[in-house]
């Protein structure tokens, strides 16, 4: 059977040092930063350790639906997202992820961006 | 540089927090850079208990003046960010004067970590118990196509070598009419209703020690005298069928659709096997098999035919009567069987 990319990678310890980077970057970032400052990190990185896996064909999963609800109350914009996804970019990058499996990671963000970024009404 | 200094300069720079506090009034004397980093400014002089909301105060002391330490945890949002900071209090003397030594460590990510960890031992136990479920699902339906031995051996090899079990004895049973019933009812309850005499036929089976083989259609075999082999699998196997007849008989008079079968046995040999790669299922057959397959042509309507190798194993518990000869194969006649009723002797009446 192919590798997943989180086996490849070397699993949740690997996932979890990058998704834990990836939200000090995400802290210090003043656009996307802000929305954190009311919230659990413990459980936000909990959350995204077990998301990015799933992107990466991991033990978890998100249904549409729930990451629908995580974000419904957040007022995100794509310039946000767009900032998402940079940081998360810069962050693979750092951790020696390939280009390639750069691209399908922020590939499968950007496939949710509907998801969570609050439309104009 | 002096000792002195280079000590002091070492204690601002640390990454932990530090600071001296006067015993009696918990007034800050010093502390160092990391502290004031993660507490803000506090003036040297200040009372340190106001730096903290909801600090017991008293247990502190009572900590101090009792074991001369007391630790406890603080948390508060800093640049975003949650932290946890793990303070330690020390009674200390300098110069005669009685101090507190507070050293405060960041256990941010350790708490992170902590509860990271809780999240995925609940998820991997999560997996585990669905894993589990599954496994016992496939084991289950696996136990319902092959006895347990061979079960066992199909596990732990991956292959399950064929086998000829000798002697065992068939049950063979069909339904009269079956092809007519179908076409005259519901799908759904032929289905059902099979599946109930199909149960029912199992729990009798099971009773007696003549397993289900298999059950296609209206096509119902079971055997006895494997995969272990019993002295009495004639016994068992003519017990079974009697009260396949008694529980239809039975069924019949309280349910609309009634259902007539006719049963061949005999005794003999089979060879069990898994057959199949990809869509494997055990099969069981050989002489036995056919032998009573062929014999319930014979029998008439909730009668029992069976052949000579099976009743000279029944001995005088059951009632049977000569039915003459049969042609089973081409040019070969041999003697069958009626099969009755068991017999019961004075010690079970």
């Amino acid at each position: 059977m192919e590798q997943t990319l989180f086996e490849r990678y070397g699993g949740f310890s690997v996932v979890s040092r990058i998704v834990l980077d990836l939200y000090e970057r995400l802290l210090d970032d003043d656009d996307v930063g802000p929305f954190f400052d009311d919230i659990d990190m413990a459980r936000i990185v909990d959350h995204q350790t077990k998301f990015l896996s799933s992107l990466m064909g991991g033990p978890a999963s998100y249904t549409e639906d729930q990451i629908r609800k995580m974000h419904a109350r957040l007022d995100i914009n794509d310039v946000h997202f767009d900032k998402l996804e940079a940081i998360l970019r810069q962050t693979l990058s750092d951790h020696g992820v390939s280009q390639q499996d750069q691209d399908t990671i922020v590939g499968a963000f950007e496939s949710r961006r509907s998801l969570v970024v609050e439309k104009a009404p | 540089m002096t000792i002195a200094a280079i000590n002091e300069q070492l204690l601002r720079a640390i990454g932990v927090g530090v600071a001296l506090l006067d015993l009696d009034s918990f007034r800050l004397r010093f502390c160092n850079d990391t502290f004031r980093e993660w507490f803000g400014e506090i003036e040297i002089g200040g009372e340190l208990l106001d730096l903290f909301a909801g600090f017991d105060a008293d247990k502190l002391r009572e900590g101090l003046d009792t074991e001369g330490r007391y630790t406890t945890e603080t948390t508060f949002r800093l640049r975003r960010r949650t932290m946890t900071i793990a303070m330690s209090f020390n009674r200390a003397l300098d110069d005669g004067e009685a101090i507190a030594v507070l050293v405060c460590q960041n256990i941010s990510r350790i708490k992170e970590l902590e509860s990271m960890i809780d999240s995925y031992s609940m998820m991997v136990e999560r997996n585990t118990r669905e894993i589990k479920r599954e496994k016992e699902q496939v084991e289950k339906l696996l136990l319902n196509m092959m006895p347990r031995s061979v079960y066992e051996e199909y596990k732990t090899f991956g292959v399950v070598t064929p086998r000829l079990y000798e002697p065992v004895s068939v049950v063979c049973i069909d339904f009269i009419g079956f092809a007519e019933m179908v076409s005259a009812h519901d799908p759904a309850v032929i289905v059902s209703e099979l599946n109930d005499i199909y149960t029912a036929f199992d729990r009798i089976g099971e009773q007696f020690g003549c397993a289900r083989i298999r059950a296609v259609g209206d096509l119902y075999i079971a055997v006895a005298g494997m995969p272990d082999p019993a002295e009495d699998h004639a016994q068992s196997a003519a017990n079974a069928a009697i009260r396949f007849l008694r529980y239809l008989s039975q069924r019949n008079t309280s349910h609309q659709i009634q259902w007539t079968c006719r049963v061949g046995m005999a005794s003999g040999s089979v060879v069990g096997s898994v057959v199949g790669v990809q869509k494997y299922i055990y099969d069981v057959f050989g002489p036995a098999v056919i032998h009573a397959s062929r014999l319930r042509y014979h029998a008439r309507p909730m009668k029992i035919v069976g052949n000579a190798a099976l009743v000279e194993q029944l001995g005088s518990q059951f009632a049977i009567s000569d039915a003459g000869t049969l042609a089973l194969s081409e040019g070969e006649e041999e003697p069958a069987f009626a099969i009755e009723a068991e017999v019961r002797t004075l010690q079970d009446s």
